[in-house]
């Protein structure tokens, strides 16, 4: 028996007066009663939007649904509803949580009373009995002290136990039908592990079906019943979870499971999309060693690096953050060294030091044989040529009032690279075909290019100084795994080109593995533990490093439980 | 080439707004108007007596005993100084004296011109255009002014921080510690001179600390945004970062900020004239017009404050309309 | 809390110093010499020299600067050049008709923008929001003289419904029959640009998360504008009103001026239309102080009503 079908369902939006989008193309999909239906695809496939439909939450000023579309919610098609049937069935029986549960929550008002709010509209229940089920669910979703948490702000919570309340308001009424965006998306991926487990126990014990949306399929193979592949709109693919995993018939499913590094492989390229879609040849398939030899020379290293923030408080006193406690590392020419940890664990910090973007306080970081950290901002320039960096978001990286041509045009008219403008024009030329971009895009401005577009351009921007480090901080964590995958192909094609050394850092742990010759561990601005990567993800040594690597989607129940 | 760069897409979505195209015509025009003024163009002739004393809009038709009003309005004080006689009262006196003095007979006088006359029976349409040269170029002037301190101030404290930041935000509180219109008064009273010129510079140096705290908050937000630390990473100076790369970038909020002042120090004008330490007495703005509209309005003389009023209120409007539609394109998140 | 305002009262120090130099640096430098100001007014060259000696202005620059650091200190200004009268009797006489026109039309200004700004806002992008919108531009964009001239000519002058000028002995008398034309003059003013104000104050709320999250949860509309929303946007808008206030106080004056009401603004405009320096050094000194105060005071109760804030 289907809880929820949904049947055509199309839905379009006015950009402004002159061009609209379809986000969502005619699809149709069940959720079956006590089901846990995963609707699965990258940005811009209209995943998020179908979900906000079935709530009836489109922003109504720009959106409209096509005449033939129908949400049927136990026969009864909520397109149609009155405004005030759907109120009463939203947060009652059909509940949603979000993917960032810090703007989610109003932030003026108690956790207490954002959750009675729930019970009172829909259960009728005022006074004592408000506060007892709020407090009995706050204990559910597993928030300690409840009796206390009850006249807590959001902002003074931890973003996964912001989502706990989230999940705790959802399932304030008993729903049968709880809607999920992306709801561990912002999470780091211990508390992702802690909301996956919470979410799967309670949709078990409390018999509801669950529309799960996602651009990770990993986590889908954990939770899932039944899978819904979804790209530019349409359904491209649904099948049962075990037989989705096990044998994908489209062709873009087939790219999205093998685009993701394999957990127990290391192919010297990783399969991207176009190997499926069109005709071009699969890329080369061997086996890339990683690991350090022990013999490589070493081109930095960092001795007891630390970085502190003040932040004034009170009269005259300072407020000491350690960003980056103490950080000793080796960076061996033309290697990479990967950095992974948490939110919050000076990784990001500890790319900004070596760059000298920041200012570190402690400790020194040698580069042949000079401490870089004692050299006067003059005499740097130099060096700082040899160490370049990428950013993580490829929106915020780039100037949006040059074109192309500017951007690469600068480091090389700063550092005196090139005779006059026309030698650097096809220097840049060079480069951008090098990272795979047609010439012509030099005179484009970048909100012209898409995300992994931006972040070829901010490598080829890195490359025109010929660094010898590149420091790479989060590069591919915002993008889609589909680009992922080239972007990790390119910059794996320029270490063999160049040989440069990488610092990578990211959060990624299955990427880092894949990319890294070895791998450190950071938590709380400290080093806990360095090593090759197939020794540390194979015999973790420290209690932290096994419970990141214990966290990693697609582990724990390995697929099908359907 | 196809340019497609920031502005170029800002002006497009500009191009759809409807109601901002007709805003920037009518602001072109204004200024346009303001130029010809200001060359000799036109107007040239606004302080001719073309006409009787408070001679009536020609859709009117002429009034029967006009000279008789005269008399009163030259009688007649403005509404209750409180006993404090008129500080303008024997400058403007002087000065009909030599305007009746250099006026040749009444032969030439029409009795009504296209939206009146005023006291001396100068026409109210040509006064109103010169005021458009006047106010509007106050308004220009000083927000230009403004808009550059701000801009200049904003952008060394939001980039530099620390010292130099606690150093402008001093300033800052304490220009804004004192409300607006009494710091500009309290200047005026010193100053004591009237004309254009200390007009524009009380308005421009007392307000920009408006623009002064957008552009520093836009300064901090930028300067730690990845493509100013990529800039830093290529080895971008900092007086590059901020004025190349940065600057750029907070350009609209400059623009958005500038039209805003330009309203803000017309209104300004007018009630800076009006009270006596605005434009001087040869000189016709907007605000000299509605000073002398207050007391013709009790004679049920209507047509220099209805004209006055309707001139300054269209290019404000339109103004307004313009810097809404310029914010709308620029950013178009906002929406 | 204590430490934070003791700590705020000790940060006023350099701010009232900066106010202080740039007022005495206007009337003691850049104002020229007031004797000759004084004297032409009181048309006795003769005593040019006794005043200057009064004044103190015959002494070096750091010594005025220190008698009216004293001033300052001991709250005694001096007395008008003009009556006489001493500038503290002045203010204590002038703020109870100043506020007995600005309590009212703040209140009621305020209460009329923010219901109109809410309804626009929630309606935003239809045609009644662009026309309020239009309609607020026009209005905002005819000087607030205008305003007073026309008002006062129709509903004083030609329908003879409130008196034209003029202010009573008791408050009730005041409150509603004098101040009644200024009032309404006040909150026609005001009423534009603050609707055009709050409305973006709205629109920021509206398009939050957390107002997706209400609308999932079933409450009616209703309940999301009138409690989550309302209760985010009410911060900037009460913040914005306290900001205003001490303006205000001196800013009514064209409103006092034409409807003669013994205000502060209206003595502003006296001292400055005379050249009473003392009285506008008083009211500058005073107004940048009861400036500082609210903002301490909206930085206190911003505490009060947003939980994010941390006094730090």
């Amino acid at each position: 028996m289907n809880l929820l079908e949904i049947r055509d369902l199309s839905i379009r939006f006015r950009l402004d007066e002159a061009t609209t989008v379809d986000a969502v193309k005619g699809i149709s999909f069940d959720v079956p009663v006590r089901s846990s239906v995963a609707l699965v695809g990258e940005s811009g496939s209209g995943k998020s939007v179908t979900a906000l439909s079935v709530m009836g939450l489109l922003p109504k000023e720009n959106s409209s649904v096509g005449s033939a579309s129908r949400i049927l919610y136990r026969d009864k098609d909520l397109l149609k509803a009155r405004p005030g049937e759907l109120q009463k069935l939203r947060g009652a029986e059909i509940s949603m949580i979000f993917q960032e549960p810090m703007s989610s929550l109003n932030p003026v008002f108690s956790v207490g009373f954002q959750i009675g709010e729930v019970l009172r509209k829909h259960l009728g229940l005022t006074g004592r009995a408000v506060r007892d089920r709020t407090i009995e669910l706050l204990q559910e979703v597993g928030i300690t002290e409840p009796e206390r948490r009850l006249d807590v702000y959001p902002f003074q919570l931890s973003g996964g136990q912001q989502q706990r309340v989230m999940i705790a308001m959802a399932i304030a009424c008993e729903p049968k039908l709880l809607i999920a965006d992306e709801p561990t998306t912002a999470l780091d991926v211990t508390v992702q592990r802690q909301i996956m487990d919470l979410i799967a126990g309670l949709q078990e014990r409390h018999e509801m079906a669950m529309l799960f949306i996602t651009h990770d399929l990993a986590l889908v193979s954990e939770i899932a019943d039944h899978v819904v592949v979804m790209r530019d709109g349409e359904v491209r693919e649904q099948a049962p979870a075990s037989q989705l995993f096990r044998d994908p018939r489209d062709a873009y499913t087939k790219a999205l499971l093998a685009c993701r590094p394999p957990r127990d492989r290391r192919p010297k390229r990783l399969p991207v999309i176009d190997d499926f879609m069109g005709d071009a040849p699969r890329g080369d398939t061997g086996e890339r060693r990683r690991g350090l030899s022990g013999s490589e020379p070493t081109l930095l290293e960092a001795k007891g690096l630390a970085k502190s923030f003040y932040f004034r408080e009170g009269w005259l006193k300072q407020r000491e953050l350690k960003a980056v406690k103490s950080a000793s590392f080796k960076i061996a020419k033309g290697k990479t060294l990967g950095v992974v940890g948490e939110s919050g664990s000076g990784k990001t910090t500890v790319a900004l030091l070596v760059a000298r973007l920041h200012q570190a306080t402690g400790g020194e970081v040698r580069f042949e044989g000079r401490d870089l950290l004692k050299v006067e901002p003059k005499a740097a320039m130099p060096y700082k040529r040899r160490i370049q960096i990428v950013f993580q978001n490829p929106y915020a990286s780039l100037n949006p009032r040059f074109t192309v041509g500017q951007i690469l045009a600068e480091p090389m008219l700063i550092h005196g690279i090139g005779a006059d403008d026309a030698e650097r024009h096809s220097l840049a030329a060079e480069l951008l075909k090098k990272v795979g971009l047609p010439p012509l895009s030099l005179e484009k401005y970048p909100h012209e290019f898409s995300g992994g577009q931006r972040q070829r351009i901010a490598i080829a921007r890195a490359l025109t100084l010929k660094p010898e480090l590149l420091i790479c901080d989060e590069s591919v964590s915002a993008l889609d795994v589909s680009v992922q995958a080239q972007l990790l192909n390119l910059l794996q094609d320029l270490q063999d080109e160049y040989a440069m050394s990488y610092l990578f850092i990211s959060h990624d742990l299955a990427v880092v593995r894949y990319m890294a010759d070895e791998v450190m561990v950071m938590k709380d601005g400290e080093v806990v533990e360095i090593a090759g990567p197939d020794e540390l993800y194979a015999n973790p040594q420290h209690p932290y490093t096994r419970l990141l690597l214990s966290s990693i989607p697609g582990r724990a129940k390995g697929g099908a439980h359907a | 080439m196809k340019e497609t760069g920031v502005w170029v897409l800002a002006w497009r979505r500009f191009k759809r707004d409807r109601l901002g195209v007709a805003s920037l015509v009518v602001v072109v025009v204004y200024a346009a108007v303001m130029l010809a003024a200001a060359g000799g163009l036109i107007v040239r002739d606004w302080g001719d007596e073309a006409g009787v004393s408070f001679a009536p809009p020609t859709f009117l038709g002429p009034e029967a005993e006009s000279p008789q009003l005269a008399q009163m309005a030259d009688g007649a004080q403005p509404i209750a100084d409180y006993g404090i006689p008129d500080p303008l009262a024997p400058d403007l006196a002087a000065i009909a004296k030599t305007l009746a003095g250099s006026a040749s007979g009444n032969e030439a006088r029409a009795l009504t011109l296209p939206l009146g006359g005023d006291k001396w029976g100068r026409d109210v349409l040509k006064k109103a255009v010169k005021g458009t040269q006047t106010s509007l170029f106050i308004g220009l002037a000083a927000a230009a002014l403004a808009a550059f301190i701000g801009t200049l101030f904003g952008a060394l404290a939001g980039y530099r921080g620390g010292k130099v930041d606690d150093l402008f935000n001093w300033l800052y509180s304490v220009f804004t510690s004192i409300p607006y219109l009494l710091l500009v008064l309290s200047i005026a009273a010193v100053v004591n001179s009237k004309g254009v010129v200390p007009v524009i510079l009380i308005l421009g140096l007392t307000g920009w600390t408006g623009i002064f705290r957008l552009i520093r908050a836009e300064y901090m937000k930028h300067k730690v945004r990845e493509y100013v630390m990529a800039a830093d990473a290529i080895g971008a100076s900092n007086a590059r970062r901020m004025f190349v790369h940065i600057l750029p970038n907070v350009s609209h909020v400059v623009l958005v900020q500038l039209s805003l002042h330009v309203v803000l120090f017309i209104k300004s004008e007018v009630i800076l004239t009006f009270l006596g330490f605005g434009v001087g007495v040869d000189t016709v703005s907007w605000g000299s017009m509605l000073a002398e509209a207050g007391s013709e309005l009790l004679l049920g003389k209507w047509w220099q404050l209805t004209t006055a009023t309707v001139f300054m209120a269209l290019l404000v409007t339109a103004f307004s309309l313009l810097t809404d539609a310029m914010r709308d394109a620029l950013d178009p998140r906002l929406k | 809390m204590l430490a934070y305002t003791l700590r705020r009262l000790w940060q006023f120090v350099p701010t009232l110093a900066g106010v202080v130099l740039l007022v005495f640096f206007l009337f003691n430098w850049v104002g020229g010499d007031p004797a000759y100001l004084l004297a032409g007014k009181i048309s006795n060259p003769a005593t040019i020299e006794n005043i200057r000696k009064q004044l103190g202005v015959d002494q070096p620059y750091w010594v005025q600067l220190w008698i009216f650091v004293k001033q300052i200190l001991t709250g005694d200004f001096g007395a008008s050049w003009n009556t006489n009268e001493s500038v503290a009797h002045i203010f204590r006489t002038r703020l109870g008709p100043s506020l007995t026109v600005l309590v009212p039309l703040l209140v009621i200004s305020t209460l009329l923008a923010m219901a109109a700004a809410m309804l626009v806002a929630y309606v935003r992008g239809s045609l009644t929001d662009r026309a309020v919108m239009v309609a607020c531009t026009v209005a905002q964009s005819i000087s607030i003289l205008v305003y007073i001239l026309v008002f006062q000519y129709v509903l004083a002058y030609l329908l003879g419904w409130f008196p034209v000028q003029g202010w009573g002995v008791t408050f009730m008398d005041n409150l509603f029959r004098y101040a009644m034309l200024a009032i309404i003059v006040g909150v026609a003013v005001s009423l534009a640009p603050d609707i055009r104000l709050y409305r973006t104050f709205f629109l920021d709320e509206i398009n939050q998360d957390y107002v997706r999250t209400a609308r999932a949860k079933g409450l009616s509309e209703g309940r999301v504008m009138w409690v989550h929303v309302l209760r985010n946007a009410a911060i900037p808008i009460v913040t914005n009103i306290l900001l205003q206030l001490p303006g205000l106080l001196a800013g009514a004056f064209l409103i006092e001026r034409f409807f003669g009401i013994p205000g502060i603004g209206r003595e502003v405009i006296l001292a400055v239309e005379r050249s009473d320096f003392p009285i506008i050094k008083a009211v500058t000194v005073y107004v940048a102080v009861a400036t500082m105060v609210v903002n301490l005071a909206t930085d206190l109760l911003y505490k009060a009503i947003d939980p994010r804030v941390q006094l730090k």
